[in-house]
């Protein structure tokens, strides 16, 4: 041990030494005392300065106080005289220089205990038998169903609870993963690309409830929210016109998969393999029903009634991809929730629709999809106005966009004999354009004004 | 307590390593119940009135009253409802108190238009010469006037006031008496001494590093690093450490960056993150030597409303491995051999503090227990959780520990009740602050304090004061 001292250390604490000799602390306490007493007696010239730590009983407020202290090696007579009865008395460390104050004590007893967090308890005084850490089936065990017993008060959806929450035999890695999901999400900030309407699995509509605050922040202003998600929840959603997929993406999720790790969705759209999608919202939906709200705080319209619209539109996805003519009864249904207008819908506002469409549509992926969806208002004249609306945010895509753009507006001229249509088809695609244009950025207010 | 034992011992480590160091088991708990499932809250729903919580208190509490005021003034006295009044007839009636005080911070003046006013700065005490008790029931509400303490009430007292009405439409009070202390279960505390150490207001993450040594110093000695052998043999003997809140630091909250630009923010990290981390640590040290009940404070990463929730395990990823470690409500209810205790994190206290002309924390944690209700000023002033089926604020029964976090100094009280209750009372002083933890002994029901330092520079000259 005085090899220690003999080389060059500032400074010795007795936990310090306990630590790296691998003794009990008091061994180590006596160590130090038999060192200096030595060093001392032989008066080698090297000039030791000790802290003790005092503790006893001290009359103080009125209340005897138990007093713990550190004091130097002068003040330690004072101290002791101080007190009524003294508890213990022993050397707490050793140092080359005199300490002007107890700063380093703590830094190198803080130091010392950073590097051997785990087995802290080794070389005291007291066992403890019952602070066993939990073996990581314990740990899940107890995180699943602290889980469930909060999930199932708050969430009011019947299906997606058991089925990803009750996978017992993959909830030990779920779990176990779940806390580092988590604090991959505390932890991850991710740069913010402009990010879109996340994707929501099921529209949920019951777990809107609570969603009203959230952003009427545009998307492309780097939600928080998102980074709150992590990195994966950046990647932009790529508008599905496949239901079909829709549908595989969500029995492909719906076994859970532990919930902050990326994942390739074995689809056939994707067009860019680069991009990781993140089944994020699933797990975090059926975790979380407040993930389900952030989700949905992403998205540009949280209205409950949108969320309705947006199963309807889910509905209507096939059969805006399969015909236009079928469009006309099911998008009657999206009337209900606005009001009938002849006026154009502009794309801008279009940017609004298929954001939370793509939304609904629940592609897995990320990226941003242009969405065909037909909407059917009523003229003042009474006619029936069939509009396509899309909306790209990718510059990739804007390509396939201008192509379904000029058939949309075709379509539109036929179906609908109204003066205004003719109007709508050139403001359509040219909005469009704009809108491909302005992919990353910020929807324009504009389409308040314009959406009526 | 700690000292007697230790003191024959204390010198012993003055000496050359021993053969055989000796290890303490520590003493095990032998009963521990954990009774917070009132203040745990499972689907949350704020979309209801607050007036619930009034409706449910009253009911509630007016039994008991009524029991408390036939007691007190005889069982002959008429028991009147304020709809039944009638002028000048002595009587009765339970109701809630209401105190409208002219500076009590109120919403709607600041963002009233009209009046063009500048937001209230905060201030210690709210009371005013000019403050008025009104009682209310079920239906209506009467002004109060007469020998009662207008000062010292606050809003959300349940009490029963004796006296009669007058001509003028005010009810002149003669009397007036609160539910007193619940009934106790009788004590069936250990044999020999097991302690139960009491810290709040670690105050982590406060950027200065005076308390820090002390927190090291505390967590040494509850482990048994610390002291000589006596010393950790009566440390072996803490069969629990309650963090009663304030874990962190008011100045994590940063609260100013919710008024910067995002672009300047973006890549700064909460201060809580740092705290927490740290936190963990501590709690990781702890953890492996003892049971440990970590309650959430007013400045901790959790709901602000009482009762608040339990700090969540994902944020201490290193001490959750550990069983002993129990994140638990606030306020807290627990039975710890045999012992009922029950404590806040001070958020209630100190809020009646400020609405009250009661100055010493002591006498207003002993005033709540007296009322019968542990935070009568929530949901006025306090933020409360809205619940309509029933208060759990009130005392069903008379716990033997009560105590509050974050008190400006350390004091208990062993109190007596009238039917024989018998309840200690402590105020847990904050540490970063004071450096000073509460020790109590469940064999006998007594505490006491437990005071850390190190040195600094400018100790050279003077004396020594308890912490620094």
């Amino acid at each position: 041990m005085q090899c220690f001292l003999c080389v060059f250390i500032l400074q010795v604490t007795y936990k310090w030494l306990s630590y790296t000799l691998g003794v009990h602390v008091n061994q180590a306490k006596q160590m130090l005392y038999d060192y200096v007493e030595r060093k001392r007696k032989e008066s080698s010239g090297a000039q030791l300065h000790v802290t003790y730590l005092v503790a006893g009983n001290l009359v103080q407020n009125g209340y005897i106080c138990h007093k713990v202290a550190v004091v130097r090696e002068d003040k330690l007579e004072a101290m002791k005289s101080k007190l009524a009865t003294i508890a213990s008395v022993h050397v707490y460390s050793i140092q080359k220089a005199l300490l002007k104050d107890s700063g380093p004590l703590y830094n190198t007893d803080y130091d010392i205990i950073k590097t051997n967090l785990q087995n802290c308890s080794k070389f005291s005084a007291i066992h403890c038998a019952a602070a066993v850490p939990r073996t990581l089936a314990e740990v899940s065990q107890a995180h699943t169903s602290a889980q469930i017993d909060s999930q199932t008060p708050n969430d009011m959806q019947v299906a997606s609870v058991p089925v990803t929450n009750g996978q017992v035999p993959s909830t030990a890695k779920q779990a176990s993963q779940q806390p580092k999901g988590i604090m991959g999400m505390f932890a991850a900030k991710s740069s913010s690309k402009s990010q879109d309407t996340h994707k929501e699995t099921k529209p949920e509509s019951k777990e809107t409830i609570g969603v009203s605050t959230a952003s009427s922040k545009p998307p492309a202003k780097g939600n928080t929210m998102s980074n709150f998600f992590g990195k994966a929840a950046m990647n932009k959603l790529k508008a599905s016109s496949e239901s079909e997929q829709a549908k595989e993406e969500r029995e492909v999720t719906k076994p859970s998969v532990p919930a902050a790790e990326p994942k390739l969705l074995p689809t056939t759209t994707v067009e860019k393999p680069g991009k990781k999608t993140e089944p994020v919202k699933i797990q975090k939906k059926d975790r979380k029903s407040r993930a389900k709200r952030v989700d949905l705080s992403d998205n540009e319209e949280e209205k409950e009634a949108e969320n309705l619209k947006k199963k309807r539109r889910r509905i209507k996805q096939p059969q805006s991809d399969s015909s236009d003519n079928e469009d006309g009864p099911a998008s009657s249904i999206s009337q209900e929730d606005r009001a009938p207008t002849p006026s154009p819908e502009p794309p801008p506002k279009a940017g609004l629709e298929p954001a939370s469409t793509e939304a609904s549509t629940g592609g897995k992926k990320r990226k941003r999809r242009r969405v065909l969806k037909s909407k059917t208002s009523l003229d003042d004249e009474g006619c029936m106005v069939t509009e396509k609306v899309f909306e790209s945010e990718s510059c990739t895509d804007s390509e396939e966009e201008f192509t379904k753009a000029k058939p949309a507006s075709l379509h539109r001229q036929s179906t609908a004999p109204v003066k205004k249509d003719p109007k709508e088809d050139r403001r359509g695609p040219k909005k469009g354009a704009a809108t491909a244009s302005k992919a990353n950025k910020q929807v324009s207010i504009m389409g308040f004004f314009q959406k009526k | 307590m700690f000292s007697e034992q230790a003191a024959p011992t204390a010198q012993g480590l003055l000496a050359p390593p021993s053969a055989e160091p000796s290890t303490f088991a520590r003493a095990p708990v032998s009963t521990y119940t954990d009774c917070t499932e009132p203040f745990r809250l499972g689907q949350r729903s704020f979309s209801r009135q607050y007036a619930h919580i009034y409706a449910t208190r009253l009911i509630q509490m007016r039994p008991l009253l009524e029991e408390r005021a036939q007691h007190k003034w005889g069982s002959g006295i008429a028991m009147r409802k304020l709809c039944e009044l009638q002028a000048g007839e002595k009587c009765c009636v339970v109701g809630t108190l209401f105190k409208s005080m002219q500076l009590q911070p109120s919403i709607l003046r600041e963002i009233s238009e009209e009046h063009n006013l500048l937001p209230q700065p905060p201030r210690t005490k709210y009371i005013h010469q000019s403050d008025e008790l009104i009682l209310e029931d079920e239906l209506q509400r009467i002004k109060l006037e007469g020998t009662i303490d207008v000062q010292k009430l606050v809003t959300g007292t349940i009490l029963a006031i004796y006296g009669s009405e007058k001509d003028n439409g005010k009810f002149l009070v003669e009397d007036h008496c609160f539910a007193d202390l619940p009934r106790q279960l009788p004590m069936r505390g250990p044999s020999t001494n097991h302690f139960v150490l009491l810290v709040s207001g670690l105050g982590l993450g406060s950027g200065s590093g005076e308390s820090l040594l002390s927190m090291q110093l505390l967590v040494d000695v509850v482990t048994g690093q610390l002291g000589a052998e006596g010393e950790q043999s009566s440390a072996a003997q803490i069969t629990r450490v309650i963090l009663a809140g304030n874990l962190l630091s008011q100045s994590t909250q940063s609260r100013d960056t919710i008024n910067k630009a995002k672009y300047l923010t973006k890549k700064t990290q909460a201060a809580s993150v740092e705290a927490v981390k740290m936190l963990d640590e501590i709690l990781l040290q702890l953890c492996t030597s003892v049971p440990v009940d970590v309650m959430p404070g007013e400045f901790d990463p959790t709901n602000y409303t009482l009762p608040q929730q339990p700090l969540h395990r994902c944020m201490l990823p290193l001490a959750s491995t550990y069983s002993t470690l129990q994140l638990v409500t606030n306020p807290y209810q627990a039975e710890i051999d045999g012992v009922r205790f029950l404590g806040t994190s001070g958020q209630n206290i100190s809020d009646i503090f400020k609405y009250s002309s009661m100055d010493d924390y002591m006498e207003i944690l002993e005033w709540t227990l007296c009322v019968g209700h542990i935070s009568p000023t929530a949901p006025d002033t306090l933020g409360c959780f809205p619940f309509y089926k029933s208060d759990p604020f009130i005392f069903t029964d008379c716990p033997h520990v009560y105590f509050c976090g974050n008190a400006p100094l350390f004091s208990s009280k062993l109190l007596k009740g009238r039917d024989g209750q018998q309840v200690l009372l402590v105020t847990v002083p904050d540490f970063s602050a004071t450096q000073t933890a509460c020790l109590i002994n469940l064999c006998d029901l007594s505490c006491q304090p437990v005071s850390f330092s190190g040195f600094s520079a400018d100790e050279d000259e003077g004396d020594m004061e308890i912490g620094h």
